[in-house]
């Protein structure tokens, strides 16, 4: 009897994996060329699940050529192995879907608006890295804020 | 049997009332936010926020509207033709990258010449008044003092539909294209997809 409950638990655990989304693997070169300009950033974190989800990897900066700021934060979805993407398909997380907002701060720490101070939706898969980027409105922009919140 | 009937009737009459009064009164949603409706074969709004926001970035970026010798480009907004099966206004994309393209301090727009029309028929208008006795003529706009445009914001809104069983897809290309009018050159081109489905119930609509 114990035998065949062992067989049936096995048997479900191998048509659950089934149902999980396939996680991302990636290839990339162990040796960077690039030199990229990280940011020393703070992070508040509020809400939990997102932290516990979207791991916030890099930011780096760059000033084009007409003085204007760009900025890239990379994040990774973290929620890989077995029991992370079981109860991510269990609460309905896989994809994940999370929302951004880059915010702009002038020299005097105002806000400057802009088309892309509104909430963008993205999707991430378990494993993926995503790269969120924007470009300040005007070259007097040097600081910025990225608001992260989960997409329900 | 009276009483079945009566009951049947009761019923169906409860439900019906019920169902008319489940509404809700109409409620402000924020426009940056992600509670906008979201629906398959139109373009929602937070679409155009999307589309504007990369075409933007990918615009300042590119650095195509910086000049070497140090006066601004000075750009038109052409025509953006809706190859759709709507019937939308290409301004809400077209206002907003020309909000950011002054924003940036590297070039303006004209509004006195564009690709439907000028957008403001007043710098045509007003030169108008040199016939006209009424007004002091040092303060009239003389003719040739208009700046022309040295590039031109054009593009194209396509979509696509596809239905397979209770499935229904559209995809929406964004195509944006800035040309140098002095060579008929495009300087930068750039596209945003948009894609959405939708999944009919087996029972109902």
């Amino acid at each position: 009897m114990m035998k065949w409950k062992i067989a049936g638990m096995m048997v479900a655990a191998v048509m659950l994996t089934g149902c999980f989304q396939d996680t991302v693997n990636t290839v990339e070169n162990s040796e960077k060329n690039m030199q990229a300009q990280s940011v020393n950033v703070q992070n508040v974190s509020t809400d939990s699940f997102l932290k516990n989800r979207l791991k916030i990897v890099r930011v780096d900066k760059v000033t084009l050529p007409d003085g204007l700021l760009k900025v890239q934060v990379s994040a990774v979805n973290v929620r890989t192995g077995f029991f992370s993407e079981m109860w991510s398909w269990f609460t309905n997380d896989n994809p994940y879907s999370i929302t951004y907002r880059f915010t702009w701060l002038d020299q005097n720490g105002m806000e400057v608006n802009t088309a892309a101070s509104t909430w963008i939706p993205l999707t991430v898969v378990p494993g993926d890295t995503i790269r969120l980027s924007a470009v300040s409105p005007n070259s007097r922009c040097k600081d910025f804020v990225l608001s992260l919140r989960e997409n329900n | 049997m009276k009483i079945a009937t009566f009951l049947l009737i009761g019923g169906i009459a409860g439900t019906a009332m019920l169902m008319t009064g489940c509404g809700s009164d109409p409620v402000r949603i924020d426009p940056t936010g992600n509670q906008g409706l979201t629906t398959v074969d139109d373009i929602n709004f937070k679409d155009w926020q999307i589309a504007a926001e990369k075409a933007v970035n990918s615009l300042l970026t590119s650095g195509e509207l910086s000049r070497q010798d140090g006066r601004k480009t000075v750009v038109m907004v052409s025509v953006v033709k809706n190859s759709t099966t709507q019937h939308i206004n290409t301004n809400i994309l077209t206002d907003k990258i020309r909000q950011a393209i002054l924003r940036s301090g590297k070039a303006v727009t004209t509004t006195a010449v564009g690709g439907n029309g000028p957008e403001d028929k007043a710098s045509k208008q007003v030169r108008k008044l040199e016939d006209d006795e009424m007004f002091n003529q040092a303060t009239v706009q003389k003719q040739g003092t208009a700046i022309a445009p040295d590039m031109s914001l054009a593009g194209e809104i396509i979509q696509q539909k596809t239905t397979l069983g209770r499935k229904t897809e559209s995809y929406f290309f964004f195509h944006l294209t800035l040309t140098d009018l002095k060579t008929g050159l495009a300087v930068w081109e750039d596209n945003v997809e948009i894609a959405k489905q939708d999944k009919k119930p087996a029972i109902g609509w």
